[in-house]
């Protein structure tokens, strides 16, 4: 059904669609409006057969859901940024018990200095916990990945992260096609968990495993999250088959036939690629766009296949690692291997810094026409940072 | 349903690991000497009665509480109480009301109309005990159990020696003895009164072992220079007369030469006979005083006037010279040569008694020393058969010292009888304080039982200190803390990272899986009442 409506509001009815049986999550922004509007729709008798259940803190909100989900309850919840680090623990814990709870990110930087304003920071810092994280390039996209990632999840026994750009996405007010609860119903099973706690037939769930079989768990975590990615692309065709959109899947091309140049991102940025890309393209530049939904997994033959004939590629990230620079590089870099590709990356948009066209139109003409390091900020203030950094050295 | 590799596991496999082969020691659950029990005069296992009170099994508690001594409605008011002495709640807050609740459970008894059973097969032996009172009645009462036939004789009209002729009404009512003695009676118990026995050797022929248990009834004299008409009474005629109807005219004010706790009790009866002033005179300090201090206190509050550090020189009529002492560097009192004049209508000396060892007769074959007569352990005197106990051997003169051993005579003379040796059980150390784990216990203060106020006391010879009623007596009961004994609190069963701990059910305590004990020993360090012990594996 079309709405005109929240980013925010549009999830949690699409949630609520989905009928999830508990629901447990403490409020930080800019994921608030989310789980605000899921408590409404609880407490108002528009979601039958849920518990909204009321914590003290992100770590609780975790661990309630393991709870939850480990009686076999569809489950959901959702953090941003402290939030998300707070429940770090309990994190890895859903995931290592298979449990497939969904969580949805509200991405925002993280601290200190403390900053609400949307980055990658939070999800990122959770590349490797074992949980599926899935990024949303529209409002419209968000909620299609809800719908996707509980019957990912229950397929797998595997948690999927739904990573959102925080206010940029969350806060934005436009017209989304929300799917009824009739239509997500043809669409997303009935939940049949991998296992149960059943006092009637009861087991340990979470027994400490000794080293004679750690690393076969891992491995077998490895092996089914590689797995999924077949999963998470079928996902996407069966959800064009019923609401006639796309939606989710691996990785997304636009334009990139012929084009020399490639953009890689994730998120909401890829629409301001696709607009400039369109201009560039009328001007007769050769330039396109991937963008990744399926960071985790990562799709590294699908990734492989789309850059493939193109002569450069440009990763744009909106978080990074200290020390050494882009996160999704690393992984778009063992992706290019062999292939002879140049590859640089820019770090654009940390802690909500605007990501203008005009700044990404010179980099990307510097780019293509001299050249550009291997590593660059976008609208980074040399000048205050070198003379910031020139007093730190003078003083140390 | 098929379980996830390796991180989910079935419930049975942690039985598998039989924990207990890890173990050098095992704890085992010990039943410990409270300190109650260990005080007791007449051996009573107060911890144990108090423990099956607990839930309201009032009969349950009762017949544990006379298996050791068949009087608690007189305990209750007559016992001095070294139990609640010594009792460890003591330490933490108050004393456990012990006396109390045994008092209500003997009432409780009385009320009810509980009865002992005779012996339910007779031994063919005949036992004689020679005097009712309550060393005499609790050994004919532990005889008869035994299943001997027993003939008590007293040369009084009314059984009960010194709980009847020594102790006023206000402390003991005689519907109260008087319900606990026929209780013995109705067991099989001969009573033969006004029967004093001239000669024990004349009684040998008749029966197959006699108890003695007399008392000590005679008057000490102390010679006080006298004009013919000073009045000059003894106490234990004083009391006697009393009991007996025909009271003693005193005058109106009354001079008590002692500080035992017979001079209380003689002054006390003073007062509610009629005498307007009632002073006791007493040699040394209060501390050094052999009344106990309950009586002493009851007194001072029924405006008895005690004259501490005082002798009686001279009475002359109605003038009573009294010197004034002063205590050495040893403690004893010393003349000081300062004289005071009391007016008095009537001296009653309280100066303690003797024993009467007519009956003995002239044969040397019963040996007396300084005033007492000897027996050996198993309360036997030189004569073989003869037995006795109470105040005619050496110990302290209470009721209660006397009904225990009463109780040890009657299961020596038993063991004799039967040709065998009674082994008392061994002495066993009395669990401390610092033993229990005491912050488990919740804070509960004692409950005081009512008394008459003093003004309504001495005015007649009721009964001075009320009972507790169900509520209180069963609030005071789960005071106890059980030192050395499990109350199955649960603390084990809930400590036990094994789940070795069993419960086998009320009263039944609980059984350690040895398959399952590691030996952690973490249920002894948190048993709260210090009866659980470790012990080396063989």
């Amino acid at each position: 059904m079309l709405k005109q409506v929240e980013g925010s509001r549009a999830v949690a009815e699409v949630v609520a669609a989905c009928r999830p049986e508990v629901i447990c999550a403490y409020p930080i922004s800019p994921q608030t409006h989310i789980v605000e509007g899921l408590s409404q729709l609880v407490k108002n008798g528009d979601l039958l057969g849920c518990e909204f259940i009321n914590v003290e803190s992100e770590f609780s909100a975790m661990s309630v859901a393991i709870g939850a989900s480990a009686t076999g309850a569809r489950t959901y919840t959702a953090t941003a940024s402290q939030g998300l680090l707070y429940m770090v623990e309990a994190v890895y814990n859903a995931s290592g018990l298979g449990l497939p709870i969904v969580m949805t990110i509200a991405n925002r930087a993280i601290g200190g200095p403390i900053n609400i304003w949307n980055d990658h920071s939070d999800s990122m810092s959770q590349r490797d916990s074992g949980w599926i994280q899935l990024y949303a390039e529209s409002n419209q996209e968000a909620v299609d990945l809800h719908v996707q990632a509980f019957r990912i999840a229950e397929e797998m026994s595997l948690p999927v992260m739904v990573c959102m750009d925080g206010f940029i996405l969350t806060h934005a007010f436009e017209e989304i096609d929300i799917p009824t609860q009739d239509e997500v119903g043809a669409y997303l099973p009935t939940f049949r968990p991998r296992q149960v706690l059943d006092p009637g037939d009861p087991v340990s769930i979470g027994a400490m495993v000794g080293p004679e079989a750690f690393m076969e768990v891992k491995y077998m975590a490895h092996a089914r999250m590689i797995e999924s990615a077949d999963h998470i692309a079928r996902a996407a065709i069966d959800f064009k088959e019923a609401f006639g959109r796309d939606s989710g899947g691996l990785v997304r091309s636009y334009k990139i036939e012929r084009a020399q140049t490639v953009v890689i991102a994730l998120g909401s940025i890829l629409g301001t690629l696709k607009d400039l890309i369109d201009q560039m393209q009328d001007e007769g530049i050769s330039i396109g766009v991937v963008g990744i939904t399926s960071f985790r997994p990562f799709p590294v033959n699908e990734l492989r296949d789309a850059l493939k004939n193109c002569k450069r590629v440009i990763v744009l990230e909106k978080a990074f690692q200290t020390g050494i620079g882009g996160i999704v590089t690393e992984d778009v870099d063992r992706s290019l291997r062999g292939l002879g590709v140049e590859r640089s990356t820019l770090i654009a948009g940390l802690g909500g810094r605007p990501i203008s066209t005009q700044s990404l139109r010179s980099y990307l003409v510097k780019a293509i026409d001299s050249g550009v390091e291997e590593l660059t900020f976008l609208d980074l203030e040399i000048d205050t940072v070198e003379s910031e950094l020139a007093r730190e050295r003078n003083s140390r | 349903m098929e379980r996830p590799f390796a991180i989910t596991l079935g419930v049975g496999s942690s039985l598998a690991n039989h924990t207990g082969s890890w173990r050098v020691e095992h704890p085992e659950y010990v039943h410990r000497m409270p300190p109650c029990n260990a005080a007791c005069p007449a051996g009573e296992n107060i911890q144990n009665w108090l423990y099956i009170a607990e839930d309201g099994s009032y009969e349950p508690a009762w017949q544990e509480l006379i298996k050791e001594n068949p009087f608690p409605a007189i305990m209750g008011r007559v016992c001095y109480h070294p139990c609640e002495n010594v009792c460890n709640r003591g330490e933490l807050d108050e004393a456990v009301g012990i006396n109390s609740i045994e008092r209500f459970l003997g009432d409780y008894a009385i009320e009810h109309g509980w009865r002992i059973p005779g012996p339910t097969s007779e031994s063919g032996f005949k036992v004689l005990v020679v005097g009712a009172g309550p060393a005499g009645l609790s050994a004919a009462y532990h005889l008869r159990r035994s299943g001997h036939a027993v003939v008590i004789k007293d040369a009084t009209h009314a059984p009960g020696g010194m709980m009847r002729y020594g102790i006023p009404k206000y402390r003991l009512p005689r519907e109260i003895l008087d319900a606990e003695i026929d209780r013995i009676a109705g067991m099989g118990v001969q009573f033969q009164l006004n029967t004093r026995v001239e000669d024990v050797h004349d009684e040998m022929d008749s029966f197959d072992a006699v108890f003695l248990a007399i008392g000590a009834q005679l008057s000490k004299r102390a010679y006080i220079p006298a004009g013919e008409s000073a009045k000059i009474l003894d106490a234990i005629s004083v009391l006697s007369d009393v009991e007996n109807g025909t009271p003693p005219s005193l005058g109106r004010r009354v001079v008590i030469y002692g500080g035992g706790n017979t001079a209380m009790d003689v002054a006390r009866t003073a007062k509610r006979l009629g005498a307007d002033e009632a002073i006791i005179v007493y040699r040394r300090t209060r501390d050094k005083a052999p009344a106990n201090d309950v009586e002493v206190t009851e007194a001072l509050e029924e405006g008895i006037l005690i004259k501490w550090l005082s002798t009686v020189s001279n009475m002359d009529g109605e003038k009573l010279t009294v010197e004034k002492m002063e205590l050495d560097e040893r403690g004893f009192p010393q003349p000081t040569g300062e004289f005071e004049d009391l007016e008095a209508d009537s001296l009653i000396l309280a100066l303690g008694q003797e024993v009467d060892f007519s009956l003995l007769g002239n044969s040397a074959d019963l040996d007396v020393t300084n005033g007492t007569i000897a027996v050996d352990r198993a309360m036997m005197t030189s004569h073989p058969g003869i037995f006795a106990g109470g105040d005619m051997v050496f110990a302290d003169r209470t009721v209660t010292t006397s009904i225990g051993h009463g109780k040890k005579a009657a299961r020596n003379i038993d063991a004799w009888l039967r040709g065998s040796d009674f082994k008392s059980s061994e002495e066993k150390v009395p669990v401390t304080i610092d033993e229990l784990n005491t912050w488990y216990y919740t804070d509960a203060p004692h409950v005081i039982s009512e008394k008459l106020e003093a003004a309504r006391r001495v005015q007649d010879f009721s009964e001075i200190v009320k009972g507790l009623d169900e509520s209180t007596a069963l609030y005071e009961a789960r005071r106890c803390m059980s030192c050395g004994n499990c109350f199955e609190c649960d603390n084990c069963f809930g400590v036990c990272p094994d789940n070795a701990i069993k419960r086998l059910g009320p009263g039944l305590g609980y059984e350690i899986d040895l398959d399952y004990c590691k030996g952690c020993g973490i249920c002894v360090s948190e048993c709260p009442a210090s009866a659980l012990q470790m012990f080396p594996d063989a």
